[in-house]
């Protein structure tokens, strides 16, 4: 692979995975659920109050991190790849988003976790 | 065992910090200072030597908290929202999300940093490493406070 198109891939990579990673997180599209206490993943968006009642689902706590980033990933590297694929002449775009866009799906992630400071 | 992994995971976080604070602030530090300045210390080590570490650190960090986060998530979270700590559960979601798009960023960082700088990407090398740099130091406050939240503001 040439150094161009390892360039228009990690730079896509890079915006593609905040940009979907912020999504995935307002959305609450995890490829899996992780439930630490029991020790099993489900795939999928699940919620321990689906299963039990909700005065209950402390006893089921869901972790979703780990399926967002997974969709992140996997969100991105269809992205890279579609990047290398791509012309030259659109690296500019790749390079512009690469320093854009993490730091505003930062600035989202801070808006999305707000309610935690409204309590 | 948890509590070993832990301690590991604040290590590697400490010499993570060090290795990119010296970077970013070789990185921002004015090209014209003397050798004998402060920054000019820092400029006489070639900044692009930290760009592996910080990578490898990083990914192991973000691995050994991801293991902790699970543990974090049965044992020691139910007691934070049982004593109404909202502030400490907001700042350690965006802890997590920050190190989550660190994670995405990295192989840009790395791609940046594997040469000599040149015009072209000199500042996104720049923006990338001190997104970087703010993303630990965020993350290394949060886990410290964390970590210690029992006894913090007492």
């Amino acid at each position: 692979m040439s150094a161009s198109a390892v360039r228009r891939f990690v730079f896509a990579f890079g915006a593609a995975f905040a940009l979907f990673y912020a999504v995935a997180r307002a959305r609450g599209l995890a490829i899996f659920t992780v439930y630490p206490a029991q020790g099993i993943v489900l795939l999928g968006t699940h919620r321990s109050r689906e299963f039990v009642d909700p005065v209950l689902d402390f006893l089921a706590p869901e972790m979703y991190w780990y399926g967002w980033t997974a969709a992140a990933a996997v969100g991105a590297l269809v992205v890279g790849v579609v990047a290398t694929v791509l012309t030259e002449r659109l690296s500019w775009v790749w390079a512009w988003c690469i320093w854009t866009v993490p730091p505003l799906a930062m600035l989202a992630c801070v808006y999305l976790t707000m309610p935690w400071f409204r309590l | 065992m948890t509590t070993a992994i832990l301690i590991v995971h604040g290590l590697v976080a400490v010499a993570l910090l060090g290795a990119i604070t010296h970077q970013s602030l070789a990185t921002c530090a004015p090209s014209n200072a003397k050798p004998s300045s402060f920054f000019g210390r820092f400029c006489a080590i070639p900044a692009e030597r930290f760009a592996n570490a910080i990578i490898v650190l990083y990914l192991t960090s973000a691995l050994l908290g991801a293991v902790v986060y699970l543990y974090f998530k049965i044992d020691i979270q139910p007691d934070l929202e049982r004593d109404r700590h909202w502030h400490a559960m907001g700042f350690l979601d965006l802890k997590e999300d920050f190190v989550a798009i660190g994670l995405g960023v990295l192989p840009a960082y790395w791609f940046c940093w594997r040469g000599p700088a040149d015009s072209q990407h000199n500042h996104i090398r720049t923006i990338l490493t001190i997104l970087l740099a703010f993303i630990v130091w965020w993350s290394f406050l949060v886990g410290h406070v964390l970590n210690d939240i029992r006894g913090f503001g007492s």
